[in-house]
């Protein structure tokens, strides 16, 4: 019994869900006019941060385990 | 102890304990499917509860409960007959370093009161005195949400990062318009007058509504236009007077002028 997602699975995965994210904030964004979405919109944008800096930690452990592997 | 669950929390509760079941089901099974779907459902879950609205009042509310107060500000006006200029005072008039207030003087053209004379009648709400009266800018609760939301007073901001800073705390943080141009005449340090152009103000429909505005009111602005003269007198530490407002049509455009007055 062991949890079947791999490290690569979960960097993919970050990847995704960052662009899905970061794409959702931008378009519900009130520069754009969108004031009338009752959802607090700083709170998503941080979340979608949050995610793609997990995701490029990922890509620089990626990097790291290359340069650093003979 | 009992949780109340509100309507709109319920799909982000459904969807974090499905998730969190598919999560060990998936443990259990070692299924990478499985694992990918709980991990999907408890995220988007959480993110449902994270992101969901603050309180939130309805528009018509807060125009059934404004309306008045501005209709009575243009009837108090007139009553007294205070027919000169309106200007916003800056802190250094007052004992307390936070307050701005609204002075219109009994005739047009006269000088304005010192520190001293405004300070007699600094705590009273509607001061009236021979040569003019005080009054409590409509817009001085929205210019102390406007400074909580940059984390500091006017009074440390200068011309140029207020026209840096009110724009993203109108758009972005308060969402009260859908966008808002500052412009000085030239350079922003040395301009005595500042254009404001507010698109799509939050309050348009409750000026549609209230009653037609006297020439004295218009001078005193709305909440918004009185909250930027606010933030405008607080980060120049001198007097300013709005010198012209004008409404579009259809209310979707407010544009407003500020003269800063040199004493």
């Amino acid at each position: 019994m062991s949890f079947p997602l791999t490290f690569w699975d979960i960097s993919l995965w970050l990847a995704i869900t960052a662009i899905v994210l970061l794409i959702t904030s931008e378009l519900i964004s009130p520069y754009y006019g969108k004031t009338n979405l009752l959802i607090n919109k700083k709170r998503l944008r941080n979340v979608a941060l949050t995610v793609s800096t997990l995701f490029l930690i990922t890509v620089a452990i990626r990097i790291a385990t290359i340069i650093i592997s003979p | 102890m009992r949780i109340e669950v509100g309507f709109a929390q319920a799909p982000g509760i459904i969807m974090l304990i499905l998730g969190t079941i598919a999560l060990v089901a998936s443990t259990i099974s070692t299924s990478t499917i499985l694992a990918f779907i709980g991990l999907g459902l408890a995220f988007w879950g959480a993110i449902l509860l994270y992101i969901r609205p603050e309180e939130y009042t309805k528009k018509v509310l807060l125009e059934a409960t404004l309306s008045p107060s501005l209709t009575t500000l243009n009837q108090m006006i007139q009553e007294f007959a205070y027919k000169g200029d309106v200007t916003y005072l800056p802190p250094k008039y007052f004992a307390d370093p936070e307050t701005t207030k609204i002075y219109i003087s009994k005739h047009k053209d006269t000088s304005l009161p010192t520190p001293e004379q405004v300070q007699k009648y600094e705590n009273q709400p509607v001061a009236r005195t021979p040569r003019g009266m005080l009054l409590t800018p409509p817009g001085i609760q929205l210019s102390r949400l406007l400074e909580k939301s940059l984390g500091t007073t006017f009074i440390r901001t200068d011309l140029k990062n207020l026209q840096q800073n009110l724009p993203r705390l109108f758009i972005e943080n308060l969402e009260i318009a859908e966008n808002l141009e500052i412009r000085a005449e030239d350079d922003m340090t040395k301009s005595t007058t500042i254009h404001a152009k507010i698109t799509k103000p939050f309050y348009a429909d409750t000026f549609k509504e209230a009653e037609e505005p006297s020439q004295l009111t218009g001078l005193i602005g709305g909440p918004i236009c009185s909250a930027i003269a606010i933030a405008i007198t607080k980060a120049t530490g001198k007097p300013v007077r709005i010198t012209d407002t004008k409404s579009s049509e259809d209310g979707n455009t407010i544009e407003a002028s500020y003269e800063i007055i040199e004493e």
